[in-house]
C-alpha cells in the first residue's frame, strides 16, 4: 500500500470544543499560522516604528522626539541618546528579521497554506507545530525582558559582531537575553523546518505530484531545507558566545598573547554561513508566492514552471557558498575573495531566470490589477532594482568601498523590507478571505499600495544615493562630519519618506481589523484560481477537506481552453474534464 | 483504514522528521567541530604550551557507558523492551554523571572555562552534547517509538565519538 493510498481514508480528527484548546494551545496548524502572524505583524509595527525613531535622529540629530520622546527617553529629555540610538537599530534588525518577516511568512502563512495548498488535514506533527510557536513566543518574551534589565537592551548590532557583543563589549544581561532568545527563536524555525519538510515529502495528496506543487509550497519547502541546515550553524554561534559571557570562555575574543585566546573572525564565519542563506530563507516562500499569484492574476499558466522550479533549487545550492561576500573587509584572503565574488555573480544566473519568467508570465496575460496583483508588480520592480544593486556589493573592489555604507542598507532593504513586505502584504490580500472569511477593501488596499510602493522606493533608493556618497550605517550623528553636512537635506527627504511609509500601513491596520468584522462575506473562491485552498469553504474547516482531494493537474491551469466550456478560464487541480486536442 | 496501517503511517511520518532533526542537529556539531578546527589552526602550537592532558581515560571510560546505553537499546528492540530499556536509561545517567565528574576534574587541573583553550573547547562541545543526552533520556522514559528512540540515542553516541576522537585523541 503506497502512502498516497492511505492518505485519502485517513479518518477525520474531531474538533477540539473548550477555548483554549480551540485558539490558544491549538494543534490546528490554521490557527497557529494566525498565531504566528498575529504576531508577527505585532513586532512589523513595533520594528517600524523603531526604524521611524532612527529615521528622526538622521533628519534632525539631537532634536528631542515629538509624542512620544518623553515617554521613551525620559532620562535624556526626550532627545535619543548615543546608547539608545544603538540600542534602536539593534532591536530594529533583531525584530524584523527574526520576530517579524520570519513569523509572518513562514510561520503564519507557511503554517496556513502548506497543508492547504497539497491537500493534507493538517501538518504531519501537530503538536510539535504548536510547540514551534510558543518557543518563539518564549523567545519573544526574553527579547522584549532586554528592555527592561540593568545595562538596557542589546547594542551589538542584529548581527551582534564578537568582540563587540561578549562581555567586554556590551556588559549587563540584555545581550545575553538577545543570545538566548535568538536560539530559541532558530529551535522554533528547525521545529517548524521539521514539520513542513515531512508534511510535504509524507502527506501531499494523491496525484499532487513534484511538478504539480504550487510554487509558493515549492517557496516553503525550499526555504524549510535551509532552515534546518544552517539555522543550526546559528545556533553553535550564539551557544559559544553564551559560553564566552556567562562563563569566561575565549572562543571570540583574542588573546593577549598571539595564539592564546579566540578569534572574533571566527564569529563572523559562523554568522554569515547561516547568515547569507537566512537571506534566502527569508525571499524563497515570497518567490515562490509571487510566482504563483502572477500566473492567477494575468491569467496565464506560470511562465517556465520547471525553470523556476530549477531556479530555486539552484539558489538553494548556491545560497550555502557565497556568504563570504560578507567579510570582504575581513582580510578574507585574496583568492577566497575571488572565489565569493565569482560565486557570488553565479547566483545572479537563477534569480535573473525567475526575474525573466515573471515578466514571462505577464507578457499578453488578461491582467487583472487587484490589490494583490499591484503589491505583486511592485515587488518584481523593487526585487530587480534591489537585485542589481547587489552586483555592485558581490564585486571586491567596490565592495571595500562600499562596504558599511548605506549602499548596503538601501540594498538588503530593497529586498529584505521592500520585495519582502510588498509580497507579505500580496500574499496578506489574497489570503485574507480564505483564513478569515471576509474581504479586505479593494479601494482601501490600492491606496495602501500607492502609499507604500512611492515611499518605500524613495526611501530605500535614497539611501543607495546617500551610501554611494560613503555615509556610514549606523552612524549616530551624520552632522558632526564636515563630508556628510551636504546629505543633511537628503536625510531629510528619506526621513519624510519614511514617515509617509510608516503613516500609510495605518489604513493597513485599519483595513484588516475592520474587514475582521464589517468586511463583504468571501465567496469559496473569490479570486477564480485553481489551487486546492480554494475548493473549500472560506475559512476551512478544522480538518480541510471532507474528503482528501485526488489532484489531476497543475496549478496554474489558467486560460485552458478545456475550461472554455464550462463558462470560465481556470480549472481546478481536482478538475476531470475532456481536454481538446491539441 | 485499519489502526495498524495507520500506526505505520505515522511511524514512517515520525522517522522522517526525526531524520531530519538528526540532520539539523548533525550541523550544530558540525559547527561547532568548524570553529574548533579554526581555533586551532590559528594556534601556533595545539595544544598552547604549558596545557594539561585532557583525560583521555575518564572521557573513554564515559564513551563506553554511552555505548553500552546504545547497545541496550538494541537489545531492548529485540527481546524484553522494558528491562534492556531500564539499563539504558540506567547506562544513559551514568554517562550524564560521568561528564560531571570529568568537568570538575578539568576545572580542578585548568582546563575549566576559564582556562586553557583545549580545555574550552571540550567545555563548551561536551555540554552542548550533554543537554541532547538528557533530552534523550527523556524520550527514552516517556516514547513508544522505541525503533526511533534507539536511532537517536546512535546518533548522539556516533556524535560524542567524533568529539571525543577530535578533542582528546586528535
Amino acid at each position: 500500500m503506497t502512502a498516497a493510498t492511505t492518505l485519502a481514508d485517513e479518518p477525520i480528527p474531531p474538533a477540539p470544543t473548550g477555548f483554549l484548546r480551540r485558539h490558544v494551545f491549538s494543534t490546528d496548524h490554521k490557527v497557529i499560522g494566525r498565531q504566528f502572524l498575529f504576531l508577527g505583524l505585532t513586532f512589523l509595527a513595533v520594528g517600524g516604528i523603531m526604524a521611524m525613531l532612527i529615521r528622526w535622529q538622521l533628519a534632525r540629530p539631537g532634536a528631542p522626539v515629538p509624542l512620544v520622546g518623553k515617554l521613551f527617553f525620559a532620562s535624556a529629555g526626550g532627545v535619543i541618546s548615543p546608547p539608545a540610538y544603538t540600542a534602536l537599530f539593534t532591536m530594529h534588525g533583531t525584530i524584523m528579521i527574526f520576530f517579524a518577516v520570519t513569523p509572518i511568512v513562514i510561520g503564519g502563512f507557511g503554517n496556513f497554506l502548506l497543508p492547504l495548498l497539497i491537500g493534507a488535514r493538517d501538518m504531519a506533527f501537530p503538536r510539535l507545530n504548536m510547540a514551534s510557536f510558543w518557543t518563539l513566543a518564549v523567545a519573544t518574551g526574553l527579547l522584549c525582558a532586554s528592555f527592561f534589565v540593568p545595562l538596557g537592551p542589546p547594542q551589538a548590532g542584529w548581527t551582534a559582531y564578537a568582540t563587540l557583543s561578549t562581555a567586554l563589549g556590551t556588559p549587563g544581561a540584555g545581550q545575553t537575553l538577545w543570545v538566548i532568545a535568538i536560539y530559541l527563536n532558530g529551535a522554533s524555525s528547525v521545529m517548524g523546518a521539521v514539520n513542513y519538510i515531512t508534511t510535504v515529502l509524507r502527506l501531499r495528496a494523491p496525484g499532487m505530484s513534484w511538478l504539480r506543487l504550487p510554487l509558493t509550497v515549492w517557496g516553503l519547502f525550499l526555504t524549510s531545507i535551509l532552515n534546518a541546515l544552517f539555522v543550526p550553524v546559528l545556533g553553535a554561534a550564539m551557544v559559544l558566545l553564551l559560553f564566552d559571557r556567562l562563563f569566561g570562555t575565549q572562543f571570540f575574543v583574542a588573546g593577549t598573547t598571539p595564539g592564546a585566546g579566540g578569534d572574533p573572525i571566527l564569529y563572523q564565519h559562523l554568522f554569515w554561513l547561516f547568515g547569507h542563506p537566512e537571506v534566502y530563507i527569508l525571499i524563497l516562500p515570497a518567490w515562490g508566492i509571487i510566482g504563483d499569484l502572477l500566473s492567477f492574476f494575468a491569467r496565464k499558466p506560470a511562465f517556465g514552471y520547471r525553470v523556476t522550479v530549477g531556479a530555486l533549487i539552484g539558489v538553494v545550492v548556491l545560497s550555502s557558498v557565497v556568504y563570504g561576500h560578507h567579510m570582504f573587509t575581513t582580510g578574507l584572503s585574496p583568492l577566497l575573495g575571488e572565489s565569493f565574488m565569482v560565486l557570488t555573480m553565479i547566483i545572479s544566473v537563477p534569480t535573473s531566470l525567475l526575474v525573466l519568467n515573471w515578466l514571462g508570465t505577464l507578457w499578453r496575460g488578461a491582467i487583472r490589477f487587484n490589490t494583490p496583483m499591484l503589491f505583486c508588480l511592485g515587488m518584481v520592480f523593487t526585487f530587480g532594482v534591489g537585485g542589481l544593486t547587489g552586483l555592485y556589493l558581490a564585486d571586491v573592489v567596490a565592495d571595500i568601498y562600499l562596504h558599511d555604507t548605506y549602499f548596503v542598507v538601501g540594498h538588503f532593504h530593497l529586498i529584505m523590507a521592500a520585495a519582502l513586505l510588498l509580497s507579505l502584504f500580496a500574499a496578506t490580500y489574497f489570503w485574507y478571505p480564505k483564513m478569515f472569511g471576509r474581504m479586505l477593501n479593494e479601494r482601501l488596499g490600492k491606496l495602501h499600495f500607492w502609499l507604500t510602493f512611492v515611499p518605500l522606493n524613495l526611501v530605500f533608493i535614497g539611501q543607495l544615493i546617500i551610501g554611494a556618497q560613503g555615509m556610514q550605517r549606523r552612524l549616530y550623528d551624520p552632522s558632526v562630519y564636515e563630508a556628510w553636512r551636504p546629505l543633511a537635506g537628503l536625510n531629510r527627504g528619506i526621513s519624510h519618506a519614511a514617515y509617509l511609509l510608516g503613516a500609510a500601513q495605518l489604513l493597513f491596520v485599519w483595513n484588516f481589523f475592520m474587514s475582521l468584522w464589517r468586511g463583504r462575506p468571501a465567496p469559496p473562491n473569490p479570486w477564480e484560481v485553481g489551487t486546492l485552498e480554494w475548493s473549500v469553504p472560506s475559512p476551512p474547516p478544522h480538518h480541510n477537506f471532507d474528503t482528501i482531494p485526488v489532484v489531476v493537474r497543475g496549478p496554474h491551469e489558467m486560460a485552458n481552453p478545456a475550461a472554455k466550456p464550462l463558462g470560465r478560464d481556470w480549472l481546478s487541480q481536482t478538475e476531470l474534464v475532456e481536454e481538446p486536442p491539441r | 483504514m485499519t489502526t495498524d496501517a495507520l500506526g505505520a503511517r505515522r511511524e514512517a511520518d515520525a522517522a522522517v522528521g526525526l531524520l531530519v532533526f538528526l540532520g539539523a542537529t548533525a550541523m550544530l556539531f558540525a559547527a561547532l567541530l568548524l570553529a574548533y578546527a579554526v581555533l586551532r589552526a590559528q594556534a601556533p602550537h595545539w595544544p598552547p604550551a604549558g596545557t594539561p592532558p585532557l583525560p583521555r581515560g575518564l572521557a573513554g571510560a564515559n564513551t563506553l557507558l554511552l555505548a553500552g546505553a546504545s547497545a541496550a537499546l538494541w537489545r531492548a528492540r529485540r527481546a524484553s523492551p522494558r528491562g534492556w530499556r531500564a539499563a539504558a536509561g540506567v547506562l544513559a545517567a551514568g554517562f550524564l554523571i560521568g561528564q560531571v565528574v570529568l568537568w570538575r576534574h578539568l576545572a580542578a587541573v585548568g582546563l575549566g572555562a576559564r582556562g586553557q583553550l583545549p580545555g574550552q573547547v571540550f567545555l563548551a562541545l561536551s555540554a552542548l552534547h550533554a543537554l541532547h543526552v538528557a533530552a534523550g533520556l527523556l524520550v527514552l522514559l516517556v516514547s513508544r517509538r522505541l525503533r526511533l528512540v534507539s536511532l537517536y540515542w546512535d546518533f548522539v553516541l556516533a556524535v560524542w565519538v567524533v568529539l571525543y576522537v577530535a578533542v582528546c585523541w586528535l
